[in-house]
């Protein structure tokens, strides 16, 4: 019990902020159906981006893994504030923390409205939480896009 | 054996049974106060959560135990772990936040300038990290869940800790034979 307050006390003074970088290579948009409503005319978006990050750092001997995700967050139309994950990933040892990515959205991104007309730009953001043998999560910002990026009109299928 | 202790009973008396008793009492009372006091200092019914099931595995394995906090003021945001129950399930469910939606309040009139969504206005997806869909299904109906639905935000982790209570539960005759021995160990020890 005191070796495991030990080690949870110790490792939150070591201290690790690694930055990265991360690319929005391609950003299209398609309108169409999702899986809850197959019919439905949603506005999706597609991304293509490529991240190079090193969180090597963020692991010491209470680390048991990151999950590392890329975010993308916009204003819709009537106000409403969004944070949408568009791709994540766990990570387990330190040899793999050494991030060359290069992928597209694992999940769907549409807007409550189902449309993406009179949105704001987007803001794309990589993240990590660092989750330890014990003790507390930590969570952290290792890149984002330099400008925000507008949604491209929908091609009509 | 038996006899004996009935001897030592006698030997002791009534006053100090019923002393032990009330010792007895006080260990589980103080227990549920700090209990109680931790709920509310952290504004959530259940501060400490035992994992049962393995959506969140490799993070989190059953009976690890799990600390929460629920500040009113506070914003979920994606990544984040949420424990949310939703109306009509017992269990509650540990999941990641996929997605965030701060709705503006537009019953609010428009002079009261209130620009930032305000933490309860929040609709969330959540995903565990070992399934490979998010929760829509688990959500009876709702298309998201609302702020009053989550009980709390994992703050901090302990391994292995909870699967007693798995077990408990489990094996009803454990926690029975557990609780009978302790009462029996206080009543008969001698100060």
């Amino acid at each position: 019990m005191v070796l495991m307050v030990a080690v949870a006390l110790s490792s939150l003074l070591l201290s690790a902020d690694p930055k990265g970088k991360l690319n929005i290579v391609n950003l299209t948009t398609r309108t169409g159906g999702t899986r809850g409503r197959p019919r439905a005319k949603i506005d999706q978006i597609r991304v293509n981006f490529n991240s190079t990050a090193d969180l090597r750092p963020l692991f010491n001997w209470n680390t048991k893994q990151l999950f590392v995700w890329v975010q993308a967050e916009y204003i819709s139309a009537k106000g409403t504030q969004n944070q949408i994950v568009l791709w994540d990933d766990i990570i387990q040892r330190k040899e793999d923390a050494l991030l060359n990515l290069r992928a597209r959205n694992e999940y769907v991104i549409h807007d409550l409205s189902f449309k993406f007309a009179g949105a704001s730009p987007l803001n794309f953001t990589l993240k990590y939480n660092v989750m330890p043998y014990v003790g507390l999560l930590t969570y952290g910002e290792a890149a984002t896009t330099t400008k925000p990026i507008p949604f491209p009109k929908p091609l009509e299928k | 054996m038996f006899s004996d202790t009935i001897k030592n009973v006698r030997k002791l008396g009534v006053r100090h049974v019923l002393l032990q008793a009330l010792n007895f009492a006080t260990v589980l009372a103080s227990g549920l106060m700090m209990w109680k006091g931790l709920g509310l200092w952290t504004n959530t019914e259940s501060p400490i959560v035992v994992v049962l099931s393995g959506s969140m595995e490799p993070a989190f394995y059953r009976g690890d135990l799990l600390f929460l906090t629920n500040p009113s003021s506070l914003r979920y945001q994606t990544g984040d772990i949420t424990v949310y129950k939703i109306p009509g399930q017992s269990i509650p469910i540990v999941h990641r936040v996929l997605e965030t939606r701060d709705v503006p309040k537009t019953n609010v009139p428009s002079r009261s300038l209130e620009k930032v969504p305000r933490p309860e206005n929040q609709l969330l997806l959540t995903k565990g990290d070992n399934n490979a869909l998010d929760d829509l299904d688990l959500y009876h109906g709702l298309s998201h869940i609302e702020r009053q639905h989550v009980v709390g935000k994992v703050r901090g982790f302990m391994p292995y800790v909870g699967y007693v209570t798995i077990m408990m539960n489990d094996y009803p005759q454990l926690k029975y034979a557990l609780l009978g021995s302790l009462g029996l160990l206080s009543l008969l020890q001698r100060e």
